[in-house]
């Protein structure tokens, strides 16, 4: 019976622990430095949002890779 | 009828707003919020105003139109970094951000903006990353574009003490974080467990609950705890036994004790009271962290630039050079409204300067050739051209920066009361333990009952309210403080302001205004003449025109804008004009110097129509705050580097008694010194770069927000609003919340002699424990919320 309990307990804990990594990782990246944006982040949800969201780091990575192409050249 | 403007929701008249014909339900308060609107809609991006919803924005801001010296070279290396990528990275401050809208607004035109790759502005300081591709695009076409939607932005330095300010609160946050997590579940398994304790829990089940807190606890104790142990540390390096040491060994010991209980030895254990201990008290320093980091944000806002390039001229041609590239001998130019950045002597040109920071003197000084030009002091008029007699290094200005830092190092830190309580708690609570665990050995024999009871004093001591006590308190008291224009910058200052003895005043900027007004005058203008006055005055912004401009404008209604010719500003004398043949003058002329004030003489075709002169007002309601002031016990002392005569009247006009003039920065700064060794806490308010010296000597110092860079950064209390009203409520509030703290730490030593002979008798179970543990802390907070009153 109590084997049941314990086995209840350790697997809610460690659950627990792995949400708790899981939002220590996010933290240590900085997504909760930003109290107000996270709050307010509602309003950057729309569809255009999201789409601006993804061409935005699709253009990052255009960049980077023209710019790596350019300093091989060079 | 009011309505609303169509970009800024603003409300104004109708009659004054611009309407557009093609589409009438627009209404524009202003060509800038119309050029904004239109701009946005172009480029699509109107669903701002969706998000916008029914809050306003400010009216776009007037444009600094000299941009180029973004992309100078001493500026990219100053301020422009590059990425791993080879991209160029910026840290900019914008300018006019109301809300969440706006950061939507300024990253998307941003992204939008071929070359620019990312965007990151943080809805809280107002400060934005920006990464951009240089061959693409120039910083200062970046700058233009936000400037172009009605936004400002400046680049800042992140300091290092920055990087470390927003990395602690990052560190603290997450620590804080796991506390609390570990607390709420360690509380779940707490009920369990005392539920257990009065209807009956078996030894194995009992078990497995002590082992899940033990899995809680142990992370909390070590991680979230460590850094209660390297404060505790660093006390004990000092020989002081502070807070942290007091938590950290209850604490501590608690765990411990609760190990033995977990490998099998008879009692209770304690790993919720462990944690709890913990995580309350880090709360309270959490949000003294945030505090403190949102102080600094506020002011890096508020920071004007300090010069940091010069214009010099090498055989006739112009060059902009950084300040550590000045050298002795090199010709600079400053044009008006600019500061001078080292000291020297003019060789061309004739001007007026405001030295009012320097020297305290608010009149305005004329510089001509032979003149000597300070450090730090501003060019009013036109164009000067001054030879370096010191370079950047061994300027007045740098001078100052040094003797504020030598000054800063050695200030002393007034130790606040439960620093103070704690030295003799923590060993009262151990001796009581100790006592009491001798007290029951020899009287029942039992080792492992005295060791419970021993535990049981040392936790319901519960130094969480005590720890509490302080900062809960000093929170309120600095947010109420907020909300009246004060910027604490660290909540510790409350306590130091409740127990100051004296108030040391600067003059001018501080009691008085600053700014040049035109004494009240009996003559009176033909509405003619006032007109031709009015219109000359309109076209130069001297301060002294623009003071004689205001005067007018209030005393004669229906002034009229006359069309004059050869309107001529005469450097440090005045302005001329012809209206309708007549020779039109405003100005300064040789029989003025027998004034002590400021003169403006109005002469049409040489003769005298009116004599002005103009004064530096005394701020609001001086006279009464300095009455509140004695009225407290607070000695108030006006030291100004002004002249005798000046000096006295102002004193006499606010009902202060003691003063001194004629006082040079390392004088004042001297003179707090005198005071601090009689024993007095002094605080000083002031707010030019004169002051700066004095500022970081004084016990707490406090500056006026549009005083000089130099004292607002050297200050540990900023005046937002300028007014010394602000000045009487820092008083009242901080020796206020000083109350609520005395209460509190009163509270919380009440609760311990209730419960400490409880546990004495052996009455203290778990249970007891945690609930008191909790109860002090609600009653700690609850009776902080009382500070603030509307």
């Amino acid at each position: 019976m109590s084997s049941i309990y314990t086995f209840m307990l350790m697997g809610g804990l460690t659950l627990g622990f792995a949400i708790l990594g899981m939002f220590i990782w996010g933290a240590k990246q900085g997504q909760f430095d930003d109290g107000d944006k996270m709050m307010g982040g509602l309003l950057f949800d729309s569809q255009d949002d999201l789409n601006d969201a993804i061409n935005r780091e699709n253009k990052r990575e255009e960049a980077i890779k023209k710019s790596k192409e350019k300093s091989n050249e060079s | 009828m009011e309505v609303k403007c169509t970009h800024c929701h603003l409300e104004f008249d109708e009659k004054v707003m611009i309407k557009e014909e093609s589409d009438p339900s627009l209404n524009f308060c202003c060509n800038g919020c119309q050029g904004v609107y239109h701009l946005l809609k172009d480029d699509g991006l109107d669903s701002f105003y969706d998000k916008l919803g029914n809050n306003t924005i400010a009216p776009p801001l007037k444009q600094d139109t000299d941009l180029h010296k973004f992309d100078l070279e001493t500026f990219e290396k100053r301020y422009v970094k590059i990425t791993d990528d080879g991209f160029k990275k910026i840290d900019l401050i914008i300018e006019g951000i109301h809300c969440a809208a706006c950061v939507w607004l300024n990253e998307k035109i941003l992204y939008q903006t071929d070359g620019i790759l990312e965007v990151n502005i943080n809805f809280t300081n107002y400060k934005a990353k920006v990464v951009w591709d240089g061959d693409k695009i120039p910083l200062s076409k970046i700058i233009s574009k936000i400037q172009s939607i009605g936004y400002n932005a400046y680049p800042y330095d992140q300091t290092v003490s920055e990087k470390k300010a927003t990395k602690e609160k990052q560190d603290y946050f997450i620590k804080m974080m796991v506390a609390v997590f570990a607390s709420i579940n360690i509380m779940m398994l707490a009920v369990a467990k005392y539920t257990g304790l009065f209807t009956g829990m078996s030894a194995d089940i009992l078990d497995t609950v002590h082992m899940g807190e033990f899995i809680l606890a142990t992370p909390v104790l070590f991680y979230s705890g460590s850094i209660f142990f390297k404060g505790a540390y660093y006390g004990l390096k000092n020989k002081i036994i502070n807070m942290d040491f007091l938590v950290i060994s209850g604490a501590s010991l608690i765990y411990i004790y609760s190990l033995f209980i977990l490998f099998g030895a008879n009692g209770h254990s304690y790993f919720d009271s462990a944690t709890m201990i913990i995580t309350f008290v880090l709360v309270g320093k959490y949000l003294e962290v945030i505090g403190k980091k949102s102080a600094v944000d506020t002011l890096d806002k508020i920071k004007s630039q300090l010069p940091t390039e010069a214009t010099i001229v090498i055989d006739g041609i112009k060059k902009v050079i950084s300040l550590e590239e000045i050298n002795i001998d090199d010709i600079i130019e400053i044009k008006n409204g600019e500061k001078a950045s080292v000291d020297g002597i003019v060789i061309s040109g004739t001007s007026s300067f405001d030295e009012s920071s320097i020297s305290g003197e608010a009149h305005l000084v004329t510089k001509t050739n032979g003149d000597k030009i300070i450090s730090g002091t501003i060019n009013l008029d036109a164009v000067i051209r001054y030879k370096v007699t010191q370079d950047y290094e061994h300027s007045t200005l740098n001078n100052i920066v040094t003797i504020i830092e030598d000054s800063l190092s050695s200030k002393s830190d007034i130790e606040n009361q439960a620093n103070e309580m704690s030295k003799y708690f923590s060993i009262s609570i151990l001796s009581i333990a100790i006592i009491s665990f001798f007290g029951w050995y020899i009287y029942d024999g039992c080792f492992e009952n005295a060791l419970v009871i021993a535990i049981s004093v040392i936790i319901i001591a519960c130094p969480c309210a005590l720890a509490l006590a302080t900062p809960i308190a000093s929170l309120i008291g600095v947010s109420w403080l907020a909300k009246k224009g004060l910027l604490f910058k660290e909540a510790k200052y409350i306590e130091t302001f409740a127990k100051a003895t004296t108030l040391v005043l600067d003059k001018t900027g501080t009691i008085t205004k600053g700014k040049l007004k035109v004494k009240e005058n009996c003559t009176k203008l033909e509405q003619n003449d006032a007109n031709i006055l009015y219109s000359l005055v309109d076209s130069s912004t001297h301060p002294v025109s623009v003071s004689v401009k205001h005067y007018l404008e209030n005393k004669y209604k229906e002034l009229v804008h006359l069309e004059l010719d050869d309107v001529n500003q005469i450097p440090a004398i005045g302005m001329s004009a012809t209206y309708k043949g007549m020779i039109v003058f405003g100005g300064k002329n040789k029989e003025n110097n027998n004034y002590e004030n400021t003169v403006y003489n109005f002469t049409i075709n040489d003769k005298t129509i009116v004599t002005f002169e103009l004064v530096d007002e005394i701020k609001e309601n001086a006279k009464d705050i300095i009455t509140y002031l004695h009225n407290e016990n607070i000695k108030v002392i006006m030291c100004t580097g002004d002249n005798e005569k000046v000096a006295e009247k102002v004193a006499a006009s606010v009902g202060i008694t003691e003063f001194k003039a004629n006082m040079n920065p390392i004088d004042k700064s001297n003179f707090i010194a005198k005071l601090q060794q009689n024993d007095e806490i002094v605080i000083m308010a002031g707010d030019g770069v004169n002051d700066a010296p004095a500022l970081a000597k004084a016990d707490i110092a406090m500056a006026m927000g549009n005083g000089a860079d130099i004292s607002i950064a050297v200050s540990d209390v900023v005046v937002l609003n300028n007014s010394l009203e602000a000045v009487k409520n820092s008083f009242y509030i901080s020796k206020r919340t000083y109350r609520f703290i005395r209460q509190n730490l009163g509270i919380s030593l009440v609760y311990n002699l209730i419960t400490i002979p409880l546990a004495i008798m052996g009455y203290v179970i778990p249970l007891i424990a945690a609930l008191s543990m909790s109860l002090s802390s609600l009653l700690v907070v609850g009776n902080s919320f009382r500070i603030k009153k509307d």
